[in-house]
């Protein structure tokens, strides 16, 4: 089969933050120094080596990117100072846009304008459509109760609505990851069976993230594992229990208790973030691409927003309550929009779903090589 | 002639003040045009063939730290624009002289020279002085060894300054040269012996340059002569006196795997022939004369005056050759492997002691084994004579060498004296298992691509992939790299790990380029006039540079550059008359030069 090189290649990724691939010669100390490069998914230096050569198809088709958490020694050891991590990480961004259908998520990688433009222009226009939701049939004044001016029951029914799209744009973006991983493999039969027995890998990595636990350094991982517990803890809540969340003015402790936890470790961790990223003395905070900005900023938005509309609800303040609500709102959209299908947030079904594929793959190829020594087997019996 | 010259920035830390340069170039005579290039703007022929019609350039100069590569373009540019495509001129800073002291005004100097179409070279010639007939030569190594005995055995006199107790440096230590597999003491010695006895070297080591006055073809220098406390000529090498001396330290020439007392031999063919005593490690010269004194009295010729102070000499040369060699890098640096806490890990040096019939183990590869050290009261590693062969050996190339951590350049020396290694080991341990782990094979001499496949075909492994890690599981050395080839990642348990380690300027080159008014590159080596054409010259009139010191390179290559600058010190002698330093020469003298030989 003929194989396409693109020559551009290592230009379109430098669009999505690499620098520095073409300076690697292939010592393979990064590979070695990862505690995640295991046969036969051996990494960094590889991707570097198809990214240098151009080949565009094979590496859609990786998942060595999704097993990297950028812990960053493989960039500290670098000879050549080419920056491995910084290349995966690059490479992440990429594949996002690969398997994103719609083509938004190549135009928001490539341009930060872009990106910040259509979220400000959700973020106009979601303002505008809760205001003007809010005065056609209630009050300002008014926080909770039937004449509140964003009622729970309506937001629960848009949250609905808007989680339902997600989950298309996201579960047709997974199928072409599929597709590209491990679909499109002529000759590699995974059994519908071994689709199951797997399965519990993906909510096994979605809420421990255990491969992160692997890294030399652990409070990378303490820290987004505690992100991404606050954030999962506050959907739960607003998706399931956003009535008993707004009910006042008594505080109903079974539900806030962990309202507070979470609200607390998401402003935490990305004040970390950001810090760390301002700061530049980690080395996966040393590089920054534009969408890691976006991304943080709009998170610490809406998580403050969220706690100030509840503070000003509790104190009575019902017109600033309300006010903020919207301003909330106004950040929540664009993020889950515009973000989770097609930003950095898609990471969060890629990542569980690449551990998973892989563990899939390493299982089918093992699979082939028994048939083909039974295959031999049984020819040397037939001899 | 219309002149547009064209000025490129490379690197971001310019030390060459670009603007200046522009300014003064726009007004020399004929410049019609003075452009700084983007270090990152495309060029192509087309537009700059316009832009050398519009200006009607005849002559196109292009500057720059080395602007070379935009050569071929401007030859295309030019020719496009029926312009002479022989008139693309160079000035490059980086050859001719990118480390003085004043670069941006050596710079215009360069594009000076370039606009009126005169060699550098050719116009920045200083001005000839007398020459003094004896010649110092500083470093007794291989490079200063050779240098002196091509100069003295052609009748002229030679000093030869050597910092430790005796001359040999690196190459006494090493057991064989590649590629040939020669003993390298077998071709030394005989040289070091020469040396010693020659009647127009005087040789004075265990000393050091301290002061430089004069000037080119006439320096004086002083030498401080550190006390040997031994008499030279008296001593007969009876062993007398270390046999009762109480104090054991590690031994240098040994690299450090085995001891020496404080009054010592450097090893048996030492040049001088004679003992000498180590005042930092000695009893009596510690306590001021109070204690000990056990070698004098037990001296059999009473050679030894443990009193004895440090001597001046003063020496009056006409050239100096400097022949200061090289130190290994500080594998202590690169933690992860380990060096200087897991035992078996080895530098190059200690394994050439350990394999050469002259260490500590008669030349039997053995790996460390523990004992109880009495005197410490501690268990040691020590390599016993008795102790195990190792059955898995792994040779890591490029250790602190192309690595921007470290040193980002190439050793040079290192792939070949790994190979080197593995057929030591091959040789001497039957059943052995021998692992190179390199970057890329460099066997750039002559003979070396086939002593490389050699090597390989005496079934040493060479893996493609540089190790990562040493580490140590239950006792076992654990060696992890990825094997490029094979696509793997490699936990490999091996009993003995030899790092090759990089090469780096020898310690006090910076204070003697200070004493001699020399430039050092960025990585510290000796900066030479041009590394082409002058090789071995230096920016000072009648100093000259020889072996590593100038850069890393093998044992043929600083053979070869030693008779090299014989060759030019013998040539300044029989001529009477020696070039000054170009380093002394101004913007004005060089310009006034190369206007002169326009107008010839």
């Amino acid at each position: 089969m003929a194989i396409r090189v693109n020559p551009k290649l290592i230009e379109e990724i430098e669009k999505y933050g690499a620098e520095d691939v073409t300076k690697c010669y292939h010592c393979g100390n990064c590979s070695a120094v990862c505690p995640h490069s295991r046969e036969p998914f051996v990494f960094p230096r590889k991707s570097m080596r198809n990214l240098q050569m151009g080949l565009e198809d094979k590496l859609k088709g990786s998942l060595e990117p999704w097993l990297c958490y950028y812990c960053g020694q493989c960039s500290e050891q670098c000879p050549r100072d080419a920056e491995p991590g910084e290349t995966m990480m690059s490479l992440r961004r990429w594949l996002t846009s690969v398997y994103d259908f719609t083509g938004i998520s190549q135009t928001f990688y490539r341009s930060w304008k872009a990106e910040l433009f259509t979220i400000l222009v959700v973020t106009v226009l979601t303002g505008i459509g809760f205001f003007l939701y809010g005065f056609s049939r209630g009050d300002i004044r008014t926080y909770g109760g039937p004449t509140a001016f964003l009622p729970s029951s309506t937001i629960h029914v848009f949250d609905w609505i808007m989680g339902g799209v997600l989950a298309a744009l996201l579960a047709i973006n997974a199928g072409r990851m599929w597709w590209f991983m491990v679909g499109r493999q002529k000759g590699l039969r995974i059994p519908f069976f071994a689709y199951l027995r797997k399965a519990y890998l993906l909510p096994l990595h979605f809420f421990t993230q255990k491969r992160y636990a692997m890294c030399e350094r652990k409070g990378p991982w303490l820290v987004h594992l505690a992100l991404m517990l606050s954030y999962f803890a506050m959907l739960v809540l607003i998706m399931f229990f956003l009535h008993e969340m707004q009910a006042g003015p008594r505080i109903d402790w079974r539900f806030h208790a962990v309202g507070y936890v979470a609200s607390l470790g998401l402003i935490g961790a990305t004040l970390y973030a950001l810090h760390g990223r301002w700061r530049k003395r980690q080395t996966q905070y040393r590089h920054s691409h534009e969408s890691d900005w976006i991304f943080l900023v709009l998170l610490l938005a809406v998580a403050v927003t969220g706690v100030l509309q509840h503070v000003f609800h509790r104190a009575g303040w019902d017109v600033a309550a309300n006010v903020t609500y919207v301003v909330h709102l106004m950040g929540v959209v664009p993020m889950l929009v515009l973000e989770v299908p097609f930003s950095k947030w898609a990471h969060m079904v890629y990542r569980p779903l690449a551990m998973y594929f892989a563990d899939l793959l390493v299982l089918a190829r093992a699979d082939k090589q028994n048939d083909a020594s039974a295959e031999l087997a049984r020819k040397a019996g037939v001899a | 002639m219309r002149t547009g010259i064209f000025i490129v920035s490379a690197a971001p830390d310019q030390r060459v003040n670009l603007q200046a340069v522009a300014t003064y170039a726009a007004n020399l005579p004929a410049v019609e045009t003075v452009t700084l290039l983007d270090p990152g703007a495309r060029i192509d022929p087309v537009t700059m063939a316009e832009t050398i019609r519009r200006d009607r350039l005849e002559r196109v100069v292009l500057a720059g730290d080395s602007p070379g590569h935009l050569k071929p373009v401007f030859t295309r540019a030019m020719a496009l624009a029926e312009g002479d495509p022989d008139e693309i001129r160079l000035a490059s800073f980086r050859e001719h002289g990118g480390v003085v002291d004043n670069p941006t005004e050596r710079a215009k100097s360069i594009v000076a020279c370039a606009v009126y179409g005169v060699p550098f070279p050719l116009a920045a010639v200083p001005g000839n002085t007398p020459i003094h007939p004896a010649t110092l030569v500083i470093g007794g190594g291989v490079a200063g060894i050779q240098a002196a005995l091509e100069i003295a055995d052609a009748g002229k006199k030679v000093y030869l300054v050597e910092r430790s107790g005796t001359i040999g440096g690196h190459m006494a230590m090493f057991d064989k040269t590649f590629p040939t597999l020669d003993c390298a003491a077998c071709i030394l010695t005989p040289k070091m012996v020469s040396v010693g006895q020659h009647q127009d070297i005087t040789l004075h080591t265990y000393a050091e340059v301290s002061h430089v006055s004069g000037q080119p073809g006439a320096y004086r220098v002083r030498i401080r002569k550190k006390a040997r406390r031994v008499n030279e000529s008296a001593c007969v090498v009876c062993h007398a006196c270390s046999e009762v001396c109480p104090v054991r330290v590690s031994s240098e020439f040994d690299s450090g795997i085995s001891e020496r007392k404080a009054i010592y031999m450097p090893f048996p063919q030492a040049v001088p022939n004679a003992y000498l005593i180590d005042e930092a490690s000695c009893v009596y010269v510690a306590s001021g004369g109070q204690k000990c004194g056990a070698c004098a009295k037990k001296c059999p010729k009473n050679c030894i005056d443990l009193d004895q102070a440090d001597q001046t000499i003063e020496l009056e040369v006409g050239q100096i050759v400097l022949a200061t060699g090289y130190d290994v890098l500080d594998a202590r640096k690169i933690q992860r492997y380990g060096y200087g806490t897991l035992p078996n890990v080895l530098t190059a040096l200690e394994f050439e002691r350990l394999t050469n019939a002259s260490g500590p183990t008669g030349g039997r590869i053995v790996t460390q084994t523990k004992k109880y050290n009495k005197r410490k009261q501690r268990d040691e590693w020590v390599f016993d004579p008795d102790g195990t062969p190792p059955r898995r050996v792994a040779i890591i190339h490029c250790v602190g060498s192309r690595d921007s951590n470290y040193n980002a350049y190439c050793s040079r020396v290192c792939c070949m004296y790994s190979l080197k290694f593995a057929h030591l080991v091959k040789e001497k341990i039957p059943g052995v298992e021998c692992h190179e782990f390199y970057i890329d094979m460099r066997a750039f001499g002559k003979g070396y691509e086939e002593f490389a496949e050699r090597i390989k075909a005496e079934g040493t492994f060479v893996v493609r992939g540089r190790t990562a890690s040493v580490t140590e599981h239950e006792g076992q050395l654990i060696v992890k790299g990825e094997d490029i080839v094979h696509d793997r990642i490699i936990d490999f348990p091996v009993d003995m790990v030899l790092l090759a380690v990089g090469l780096v300027p020898a310690a006090g080159a910076r204070e003697l380029a200070g004493l001699f008014g020399l430039f050092l590159e960025e990585e510290g080596w000796f900066h030479e006039l041009n590394y082409n054409g002058d090789p071995t010259d230096t920016e000072r009139g009648g100093i000259f540079v020889a072996g590593a010191c100038q850069a890393p390179k093998d044992i043929p290559d600083t053979v070869a550059q030693a008779s090299a600058v014989a060759a030019g010190v013998l040539k300044n002698i029989s001529r009477g008359r020696g070039l000054g330093s170009r380093s002394e020469l101004g913007l004005s003298e060089i310009e006034a030069h190369a206007k002169k030989i326009v107008s010839l």
